[in-house]
């Protein structure tokens, strides 16, 4: 259990050589989708850096999940263009973790991990279940496990196919608090170690500043604020820069609720600030 | 009721503070009304309450049953009645299955089929009879018939509603981890649509021995429904209850057989698992 956290001090040494570097860039140009009558992304633009921790945040239904399920060719853009950069081995593999963990419960924990892959993938799925502390639930059921623990197999599932690029559809939203924090730190040291690119998505705006080199905030289906957060690793919650970037991006999520006359004064606000 | 309700859903939890007496009272305590009832039945023929003609002792019953399978002629019945009955079973059952699993997967099957097939299901299948006896005659093929269109419709209608309702968020999942179409339906499709056709399987087995009973009732040269209609002409009432109880014995038989198929396919179900 305390395996994979005591991990966490790598985090401040340099991280490593570009050679490992596994991860792809995304550009994502002009996409339009629209799911039934309701227009959820219009004319969207956004590059992403290979290796990049990007998270992307704002209301519900404002197409969050949507980009993400078009970038793993779920959705289809009716115009627009999603291109992956290249990788030296070949086609990028994409992963993508949803909110439930999705695991197969009639497989148990190691078949769930090796899901389309052969019986040789079950000594690499043994390092990477240990890798987030499940070492010893291999042959477990789903059903056995507990919310947290199923959501750690599905990034096991994840990392075994060794991705380029992870999108995390709001994976931690249905956990406690405290294991949360736990997934959060998990998240980022394998992604520090790893080097893929991770885009995610949540409600959360301090877990999008604890984990992202960039928060990007979505509304009427276009970006509307892009930051890049460049507090040093791992970030505490406690720090007064930690705190202002959060009650800014906060601030904008919210402002868009107020009314066009109270919106621009306080953007008025804000300027003058 | 609230609590008898709840009571029942805890049951499945065992308790390992229960000693073994209480146990034992909970194994024990199902029986008692059956051995009850069994004790009244043969006082009331001892003391000729109850004439035999209706119904005879449980001890004359016991003494024919150990006469009809020391002499073979009970073994040979039930062989006769078990083999109609599975091969009936065998052909039914995989034709509800087959067209279930092509209805539930493609679109197209089910406009073109699932119309046609809820007619026929809503004719009740004894009305039949007639039909089959002028199509069939009174052999084999006519109880095959009865019994397989008996177990057809359960295990139709169950598996079509399995597959149906296969969780999409796992078929997303799979579709994303690139599954092939037959990888899809092997490891997402068919075991998400189990739990149901089992449960169709059950029903099934019911239907197949009432099916088996009325088709051997009307004419047969053999099987336990012959031995029974026979044992009649001859008032020979001792047999005859044999007859039933063998039906009830093979049915019981056939749903622990599917309950055993059931524990051990869903085993990765919570409902049928030790809590730890």
């Amino acid at each position: 259990m305390s395996s994979f956290l005591a991990s966490r001090e790598r985090l401040v040494q340099p991280r490593l050589s570009e050679g490992r570097q596994r991860g792809v860039g995304v550009s994502i140009t002009n996409v339009s989708i629209a799911l039934g009558e309701r227009t959820v992304l219009q004319n969207f633009n956004v590059e992403i850096a290979a290796g990049e921790f990007v998270a992307i945040v704002g209301r519900s239904g404002c197409g969050k999940s949507t980009l993400l399920r078009s970038i793993v060719g779920l959705e289809k853009p009716q115009t627009g263009t999603i291109t992956l950069g290249a990788t030296a081995h070949g086609n990028p593999d994409v992963r993508i973790m949803f909110q439930d963990s999705r695991l197969l419960p009639w497989k148990r924990i190691l078949q769930n991990v090796t899901l389309g892959l052969g019986l040789s993938f079950h000594p690499l799925a043994e390092d990477v279940l240990a890798q987030v502390g499940l070492a010893d639930r291999a042959h477990d059921w789903p059903a056995n496990l507990s919310g947290g623990q199923r959501q750690r197999v599905a990034l096991a599932r994840a990392l075994v196919h060794d991705p380029s690029l992870l999108l995390l559809d709001e994976p931690l939203g249905a956990l406690d608090a405290l294991t949360r924090i736990e997934m959060q730190e998990l998240i980022e040291n394998i992604w520090w170690n790893r080097g893929f690119t991770v885009v995610l998505v949540t409600h959360d705006v301090a877990e999008a500043i604890t984990l992202a080199d960039r928060v990007l905030l979505i509304e009427g289906g276009q970006v509307v604020l892009d930051e890049f957060i460049d507090l040093p690793r791992p970030r505490a919650r406690g720090n007064a820069r930690f705190a202002a970037l959060q009650d800014r991006v906060l601030q904008r999520v919210l402002q868009h609720r107020a009314f066009a006359n109270t919106h621009r004064t306080r953007t008025a606000n804000q300027e003058t600030r | 009721m609230r609590q008898e309700i709840l009571s029942n859903f805890q049951r499945r939890v065992p308790m390992p503070s229960r000693t073994r007496r209480q146990r034992f009272v909970e194994r024990a305590l199902p029986w008692l009304v059956p051995l009850a009832l069994l004790i009244v039945w043969q006082w009331a023929s001892f003391q000729g309450v109850l004439p035999a003609r209706f119904l005879p002792s449980p001890r004359a019953i016991l003494k024919s049953f150990i006469e009809l399978s020391a002499s073979g002629e009970l073994w040979t019945h039930v062989r006769v009645s078990t083999v109609r009955a599975l091969s009936g079973f065998a052909v039914g059952g995989g034709l509800g299955l087959l067209l279930g699993l092509l209805t539930g997967s493609f679109r197209w099957a089910e406009i073109l089929l699932d119309t046609t097939l809820q007619m026929i299901r809503n004719i009740p299948a004894l009305a039949l009879i007639p039909l089959v006896i002028l199509w069939f005659g009174i052999d084999e093929s006519a109880k095959l018939f009865l019994v397989a269109l008996g177990v057809f419709f359960p295990i139709y209608i169950n598996t079509f509603h399995g597959i149906q309702s296969v969780d999409r968020g796992l078929l997303e999942m799979g579709r994303t981890y690139g599954l092939s179409p037959w990888a899809l339906y092997r490891e997402v499709i068919l075991p998400g649509a189990l739990p149901s056709i089992l449960v169709g399987v059950r029903f099934s087995l019911g239907f197949m021995w009432v099916m088996l009973i009325v088709a051997e009732t009307i004419s047969a040269r053999s099987g336990i429904g012959y031995m029974t209609m026979n044992a009649r002409d001859f008032m020979q009432t001792d047999v005859m209850v044999v007859g039933i109880l063998l039906y009830a014995l093979l049915g019981k038989l056939a749903d622990l057989l599917s309950k055993g198929l059931e524990r051990y396919w869903l085993r990765w179900h919570s409902a049928y698992q030790p809590t730890q």
